[in-house]
C-alpha cells in the first residue's frame, strides 16, 4: 500500500478513515470523549493550561511560542461536565473555531500572576459549585493559594484515556500535517551540500511548511551528525547514543550522516518526520549504509506484519528485536515505539522503562497511532534511523507516513 | 556592541562563563531570601537561568516537570539531560539524570542528589496534582513551597552580560525586519511573510521565534483588532501591515515591531493614526523610569487620550518574555526596577484607515529608559 491512497478502505470502529479530516466533527467528537471520560471519573470538569491539552480540548489555534512567552500568554481551557461546548480564555481570540459559542469565548486569564489569579478564581466560581471535584493538568502557585475551594486532582486520568485512541478525522489530520511536513522536506533535502548550516536547513523548512499550510512549528529542527562511534559522539550517561540534540549553526562536512528529526502542529495536531540524510552533493549510500538501511526496514517490517488490534506492545517489541537479532533496535532513553496526537510522543509508548510488564497490558486497538522509530546502531559506520507512521484499523494498519526514503530506496 | 551569534576569538561579544556564575549567584540569594535549601524547576527560562543548558526548544508549554534541581548547601545544579552536549563544564556528569518515562525511575534518580533529600524547604516554580503527591517521597521532611517568584525576583534585573545578549537578540530580530519589509509587497499573503521571517533568523543562526505572530495586515473597512495568526489570503495594495518579528539568543529574546503600507499609497487617515501611535509610544518610554510603577504607564497611556489599550502595555523581557505584565488591568503596582528590560509596545486603530503598532525594547536605566531595539519609525 503507498500512502497516496493511504484512506482508501480503512475503518475505526467501522466508521471510515477520511482523507481529508472533517474538523467541526472531529472537534465535536473529542468533546464527547472528554464528556465520557470525566463522567467515568466522576469529576465536575477541568481546567487545562497546557498547549496540547488546551488544543484538544478546544480545537483552538494558537502562534508557536517560545515556553516563557506562552506561559505568560497562555490560553486557557474549561471543560465543564454535561457542558455542550467548553469555555476558551485566550488572548489569541482569532484562534478560536467558528462553532465556539460567543458566551464561551472569552478574554484571557493570567494562572501565573498573582495579581492575575482573582479573576480565574471568579471564571470558575461561575461554573463550579464550592467543592466541585475538577481534573487540572497544571496548578502554579497563585492557584495552589487561591483555588483551595475545589478538589483538584490531575487531568491526566481524563486526558489519558481520551487521547489514547484517535477518531477517524484525527486520524486524517495527522497524516495533513505528516503530508505538509514531508513536502517541506523534499524541498530542503536537495540543500544539504557540504558547507550548509543546520541552521540553514532548518530556514528552508520553516519557510516552505509556512507556505504549505502548518498552524506552528513544534521542534527547532533536528539534523544531526552522528559520528561513526558511539565514543565519537557526546558522553552519555546509560553509554547509548546522544539523540537528539539541539541545532547550532554547525558547518555540515563530506559524508555526514544526519539523522533528522522534525514536527510541525497543524489544527493541534503533530507531525513526526525521521529520515537519515547523507551530506554531498551527490548523495550515494555505501554498501555499509544500504545493508543498516535494509535492516532498519526489516525491522519495521517485522512490527508491521503482526501489527493489528490485539497485538500487545511487547509483542511488537519482541518482534522487532528477534528481527535484529536479538539485539534492541532503540535508543536506551527512548522505545520502539511511540504514540502522536496533540503531544509529539504520547501513548502508546512501546519499549519504555515502565517495562515489559506494562508492555504486556498495552494492548493495540483501531485508532492508536504508532511511530515506529527503530535505531540500527552499526559501530563504527554510523546507522541508519527513520520514523514510520501507522495508525491501527479494524482490521490492520494503514500508513500516515510517506514510502520514501531518499537517498535510500526501498528494495535496493 | 559587537552584534553576532558566532564566537569571537577574543570572547568580546559576551563572557558566559561570568554570565552563569552571576546569575548563578542571584539564584542562590534568592533562595537565601525565600528561605529554599532547594529548587525544583521546570519551566524552561528558570530551568536556562538556573543551568545555562542549551537544550532542546519546542514550541509552548508544557506541564511541570522536574528538570532541574539546585540545592542550596552544596551549590550544585543538577540537570534532567542523558547527555553533556549543550551542557556548561560547572555541570559535571555526575549532576546529569536521565530522562525516564517510568516516573518510578525519575523519583529514584532525584533521590540520590546530594543534599536534597535533607532539605527542609524546597521550592518548585509549579506544580502539578500527580508531582504534589510524589515529590514529597524524594524530600519527606520537606515543606513545598513556591519557588517562583524566588525566580522571577532574581531573573528581573539584567546584568550587562544579559543586556549583551538581548541586543544580539534585537540585532536579530532588526534582520528579521529587513526581511519583511523587503518582502512585503501587493499580493504577497501573511504566511508568506512568516515563511521570510522564520528563513532570515534561521539562516542567521536563530531559527526558534518568540512567537510566530510577526505579520498582519489590518482592515481598511469596520472595527479593527489585532490579529495573531497568520492568513492566506494576499495582502491588497492600500493596507496597513503590522510587523513585529523577534529572536532568540542563548535563551534571551528581543524583537520590535513597525507599521507598514504595503503599496504605495497609504491608506487614507494613515499619517494620523502613525502619529497617535508614536504619541502613545513616546509618553510610555518616557514613564519607563526606575521607581515607577505600572500605573505609571496606564496614566501615561491615558494621557495621550486614547481608548483603554486592548493588548498589553508592556512586559518584562530577559529568558523570553517575563513578568512584570503592564496590561489587561494587572501589573498596576509592578515596580519598574533599574536594571529591568521591558518590551514596550503602542497600538491604535481607527475604522477606514487600519490599525498602527510600534514596539520597542527599553532598559530601565539610572538615568532614565534606553531604547534597545533600532529601526526606521516612519511608514517608508
Amino acid at each position: 500500500m503507498t500512502v497516496e491512497d493511504w484512506a482508501t478502505g480503512a475503518a475505526i470502529a467501522g466508521l471510515p478513515v477520511p482523507s481529508e479530516p472533517d474538523l467541526a466533527r472531529m472537534r465535536a467528537d473529542r468533546h464527547r470523549r472528554l464528556q465520557q471520560h470525566l463522567e467515568i471519573q466522576g469529576l465536575d470538569g477541568l481546567v487545562l493550561l497546557g498547549c496540547s491539552s488546551v488544543a484538544y480540548a478546544t480545537g483552538a489555534d494558537a502562534p508557536g511560542e517560545d515556553s516563557g512567552r506562552a506561559g505568560l500568554f497562555r490560553s486557557v481551557a474549561v471543560v465543564v461536565t454535561g457542558a455542550a461546548a467548553p469555555h476558551l480564555f485566550t488572548p489569541y481570540w482569532d484562534g478560536a473555531t467558528p462553532e465556539l459559542p460567543a458566551d464561551h469565548l472569552h478574554g484571557p486569564l493570567f494562572p501565573d500572576l498573582e495579581d492575575g489569579i482573582g479573576e480565574l478564581a471568579e471564571a470558575l466560581g461561575q461554573l463550579f459549585a464550592p467543592g466541585a471535584r475538577l481534573g487540572v493538568d497544571e496548578q502554579t502557585h497563585p492557584m495552589l493559594g487561591a483555588l483551595g475551594r475545589f478538589q483538584w486532582t490531575d487531568a491526566r486520568d481524563v486526558m489519558g484515556p481520551a487521547k489514547l485512541t484517535k477518531t477517524p478525522d484525527e486520524v486524517s489530520c495527522i497524516r495533513a500535517a505528516q503530508r505538509i511536513t514531508e513536502l517541506a522536506m523534499d524541498a530542503t533535502r536537495p540543500t544539504l551540500r557540504p558547507g550548509v548550516r543546520q541552521t540553514e536547513l532548518s530556514g528552508t523548512f520553516l519557510r516552505r511548511v509556512f507556505e504549505l499550510g502548518a498552524t506552528a512549528n513544534a521542534i527547532d529542527p533536528i539534523w544531526q551528525v552522528m559520528e561513526p562511534t558511539r565514543a565519537a559522539g557526546p558522553w552519555t550517561s546509560h553509554g547509548d547514543l546522544a539523540y537528539p540534540t539541539s541545532s547550532t549553526d554547525r558547518i555540515l562536512r563530506a559524508g555526514d550522516v544526519i539523522w533528522v528529526d522534525a514536527g510541525i502542529s497543524h489544527h493541534g495536531y503533530a507531525s513526526d518526520y525521521g529520515r537519515t540524510w547523507l551530506t554531498s552533493s551527490g548523495p550515494h549510500p555505501s554498501d555499509r549504509q544500504v545493508s543498516q538501511f535494509r535492516r532498519w526496514r526489516s525491522v519495521v517490517d517485522a512490527a508491521l506484519d503482526i501489527c493489528k488490534p490485539g497485538v500487545t506492545a511487547l509483542e511488537l517489541g519482541r518482534a522487532a528485536i528477534a528481527a535484529n537479532d536479538g539485539v534492541k533496535p532503540w535508543i536506551e532513553h527512548f522505545y520502539l515505539a511511540h504514540g502522536v496526537g496533540t503531544d509529539s510522543a504520547e501513548m502508546p509508548l512501546i519499549g519504555t522503562d515502565l517495562g515489559e510488564a506494562f508492555d504486556e497490558t498495552l494492548v493495540m486497538v483501531p485508532g492508536m497511532v504508532v511511530v515506529f522509530e527503530p535505531v540500527i546502531w552499526d559501530e563504527g559506520a554510523a546507522g541508519y534511523r527513520s520514523e514510520d507512521i501507522v495508525a491501527i484499523t479494524d482490521d490492520g494498519w494503514i500508513p500516515l507516513s510517506g514510502t520514501r526514503y531518499d537517498p535510500f530506496e526501498v528494495g535496493q | 556592541m559587537n552584534a553576532g551569534v558566532m564566537a569571537l576569538e577574543d570572547t568580546a561579544r559576551v563572557d558566559f562563563t561570568r554570565l552563569r556564575q552571576e546569575r548563578r549567584r542571584r539564584l542562590f540569594d534568592a533562595m537565601d531570601a525565600a528561605r529554599l535549601d532547594a529548587v525544583v524547576l521546570g519551566r524552561s527560562g528558570n530551568v536556562r537561568y538556573a543551568s545555562g543548558a542549551r537544550q532542546l526548544w519546542r514550541a509552548g508549554t508544557f506541564p511541570f516537570a522536574p528538570v532541574c534541581v539546585v540545592v542550596r548547601s552544596t551549590e550544585r545544579v543538577h540537570l534532567l539531560s542523558v547527555w553533556d552536549e549543550g551542557i556548561p563544564p560547572e555541570i559535571g556528569h555526575e549532576d546529569l539524570y536521565g530522562m525516564f518515562w517510568n516516573p518510578a525511575h525519575l523519583l529514584a534518580a532525584l533521590g540520590t542528589i546530594p543534599g536534597l533529600a535533607a532539605s527542609r524547604r524546597v521550592g518548585t516554580d509549579s506544580l502539578s496534582p500527580f508531582f504534589a503527591q510524589v515529590l514529597p517521597t524524594v524530600v519527606p521532611t520537606a515543606e513545598l513551597a513556591d519557588a517562583s517568584k524566588a525566580l522571577a525576583g532574581a531573573r528581573a534585573t539584567k546584568t550587562p552580560d544579559e543586556i549583551a545578549c538581548i541586543t544580539v537578540a534585537a540585532a536579530l530580530a532588526e534582520a528579521g525586519l529587513s526581511a519583511l519589509e523587503a518582502a512585503l509587497a501587493p499580493g504577497v499573503t501573511e504566511r508568506e511573510l512568516l515563511g521570510v521571517y522564520d528563513e532570515c533568523v534561521a539562516r542567521l543562526g536563530a531559527p526558534t521565534p518568540p512567537s510566530e505572530s510577526v505579520a498582519f495586515a489590518t482592515p481598511r473597512r469596520g472595527p479593527v483588532r489585532f490579529r495573531n495568526l497568520v492568513s492566506g489570503r494576499p495582502i491588497g495594495d492600500d493596507e496597513l501591515v503590522v510587523l513585529s518579528p523577534g529572536a532568540l539568543y542563548a535563551g534571551y529574546e528581543g524583537g520590535l515591531a513597525r507599521t507598514r503600507a504595503s503599496g504605495a499609497t497609504p491608506p487614507p487617515g494613515t499619517a494620523a493614526l502613525a502619529d497617535r501611535c508614536f504619541r502613545g509610544l513616546d509618553a510610555l518610554l518616557a514613564a519607563c523610569q526606575p521607581g515607577n510603577t505600572g500605573s505609571d504607564l496606564y496614566k501615561a497611556w491615558e494621557s495621550t487620550g486614547e481608548p483603554e489599550a486592548s493588548v498589553a502595555l508592556a512586559h518584562g523581557i530577559g529568558l523570553g518574555a517575563e513578568a512584570p505584565l503592564i496590561g489587561f488591568g494587572r501589573g498596576v503596582a509592578a515596580s519598574l526596577d533599574e536594571g529591568s528590560v521591558l518590551s514596550v509596545q503602542s497600538w491604535v486603530t481607527a475604522e477606514g484607515t487600519g490599525g498602527f503598532l510600534q514596539r520597542e525594547l527599553v532598559r530601565v536605566g539610572a538615568d532614565g529608559p534606553e531604547v534597545l531595539t533600532r529601526g526606521e519609525r516612519s511608514l517608508s
